[in-house]
């Protein structure tokens, strides 16, 4: 356990170097952030929705904005290790390869997204009603999506997971990975609120594990899912987690059997 | 004319390089496909639950977002050397071949690389030209194809010169700066929707700083019949030239900053 715990910790001190780059990704988030809900203000102010607060699109936008990097980040050394042969070294490790880069994952997906998201969720507090982020429906409220948010992104790094499982064997994996972050981009509702989508969809698409990433936490911040809704939003993330993680242990363990090292 | 023969014999090169890994290459097209049929997906559930955006409706809308996507897509399929390989060069001290060669750095630049994976992108996007001009019931005429036509082959030239600014920050601290991305990406995907549903501050940038809203949206709307801002109609014919007014400028500055190139050695 030891082991992916300082796995864990390396990989959060590495993405903390990085500082430059952060200012760079948190302006342009910002830029995308103040584009999008202008648009979502014209169409709501032009047609008002019935159920629906326009504080809830932008502080759906706002809080997607922020935790950008939860969703898509990846951790290309393992690529690169198969292509060029050095995933022998890491078959030599007395550690278990999926948990390894499970805690890599996560603790990059963690620290990138809290760097990032501390200055945009304050900068969007500071713009004015209707365009920045509203505060949480409550206390317990705040509390539970938080949860929500560790859950996710368990939830997350377990479907990351499965994307790196599907490409191990082959050695160009663009095509697979730019679809599987395609996915992730619509059905996590980056590119549209889930919220906006067809009520008649949503009841299947927050099924998905891809709404559990983060749809569901927005959710119980702005108060679209009840309080007495949290408990079964909470566990539908956790039978998800389970599934995800089984699945990318069993993936990876028939392709580890099947694990050609490359060159010399 | 020279110049010509050698583009197309550079882009028939480098077509069959791409095709060499024919699976590879499917899966990439596909990818494209799902990417800007995710975005278009989004523009039709918008328009399912909204309805509108102001005065524009629903034909209207997928009218801008595919002139963009088309426009867009089609840069970043010719222009890939610009629009992508670029920094590299320079930060890999690649450029300096291209020094030595008895051609302009930006013709061999645009020589360097296609991506005909773009085309699943320009499908999309003509499918959205296509359905929204439908929807919109426009009347085509022979000056509202000339205008299409040039405020495609306008965009292409901005979005070109767009994307040299990166590379003049390139050249100029070697780190290429993310920021930049606001302007090329960030223009794609502010303009998918017409310019007047924004604030002033980015009607300005996507009208003066990086004239999106001149070049692209100005004739859409004359070719929709809903003018921009009530603009007569010859402004369609004369604002996209914007576009060749700032990529002569930003050249400039380009051929300004490769006399000041240093090459990062090896």
């Amino acid at each position: 356990m030891k082991a992916y715990f300082s796995a864990f910790r390396m990989r959060w001190k590495m993405e903390l170097q990085y500082r430059g780059a952060v200012i760079g990704g948190v302006l342009c988030q910002i830029f995308f952030g103040l584009v999008l809900v202008a648009v979502y203000r014209a169409l709501y102010l032009g047609n008002p929705q019935t159920g629906m607060r326009l504080s809830n699109i932008t502080t759906y936008v706002w809080l997607q904005q922020a935790f950008f990097r939860m969703l898509l980040s990846s951790d290309p050394e393992l690529m690169d290790k198969i292509r060029t042969g050095g995933i022998a070294y890491e078959l030599c490790r007395p550690v278990q390869l999926y948990g390894f880069y499970y805690a890599r994952i996560t603790a990059q997906k963690l620290m990138g997204s809290l760097l990032r998201a501390a200055p945009m969720l304050l900068f969007a507090a500071l713009l004015p009603e209707g365009w920045g982020i509203s505060l949480p429906a409550s206390l317990p409220a705040l509390l539970l999506a938080a949860c929500g948010v560790m859950l996710g992104l368990l939830c997350v790094s377990a479907m990351e997971c499965i994307s790196m499982g599907f490409t191990m064997r082959t050695l160009d994996f663009r095509g697979v990975y730019a679809l599987m972050n395609l996915l992730m981009a619509t059905f996590a509702g980056n590119i549209l609120p889930l919220t906006l989508f067809p009520d008649s969809w949503q009841r299947a698409i927050t099924l998905l594990p891809y709404a559990q990433m983060l749809d569901t936490s927005i959710r119980l911040y702005t108060g679209a899912y009840a309080l007495s809704q949290a408990p079964a939003a909470l566990l539908i993330q956790a039978v998800w987690i389970v599934l995800l993680v089984s699945l990318g242990l069993a993936l990876w363990a028939r392709n580890q059997k099947k694990l050609i090292v490359q060159g010399g | 004319m020279d110049t010509v023969k050698f583009y197309l014999r550079s882009m028939k090169m480098q077509l069959k390089c791409q095709l060499q890994y024919p699976a590879s290459f499917l899966l990439q097209t596909l990818a494209q496909l799902v990417m800007e049929g995710g975005e278009m997906l989004a523009v039709i559930l918008i328009v399912d639950r909204f309805d509108h955006l102001n005065q524009w409706t629903a034909g209207d809308l997928y009218f801008f977002f595919g002139i963009m996507s088309v426009t867009f897509y089609l840069t970043e399929c010719f222009g890939r050397g610009v629009t992508g390989s670029f920094p590299s060069m320079v930060r890999s001290g690649q450029l300096d071949t291209l020094l030595l060669r008895p051609r302009g750095v930006l013709t061999q630049v645009i020589c360097w690389a296609i991506d005909p994976r773009r085309i699943a992108c320009i499908a999309v996007g003509t499918a959205a030209l296509v359905m929204g001009s439908r929807m919109a019931a426009v009347q085509w005429t022979f000056l509202k194809a000339l205008a299409l036509i040039e405020a495609m082959a306008m965009g292409g030239i901005l979005i070109l010169g767009l994307f040299l600014i990166e590379g003049i920050f390139t050249i100029r601290s070697v780190k290429s700066v993310e920021l930049v991305n606001a302007l090329t990406y960030g223009g794609r995907s502010a303009c998918e929707y017409p310019i007047d549903v924004y604030p002033r501050p980015l009607r300005v940038l996507f009208t003066v700083i990086a004239p999106f809203a001149l070049t692209l949206q100005c004739p859409a709307a004359y070719i929709l019949g809903k003018p921009l801002y009530g603009w007569p109609d010859w402004a369609a014919f004369v604002t996209p030239l914007s576009g060749l007014v700032s990529f002569s400028a930003l050249y400039l500055l380009f051929q300004h900053a490769m006399r000041h190139y240093r090459s990062t050695g090896s």
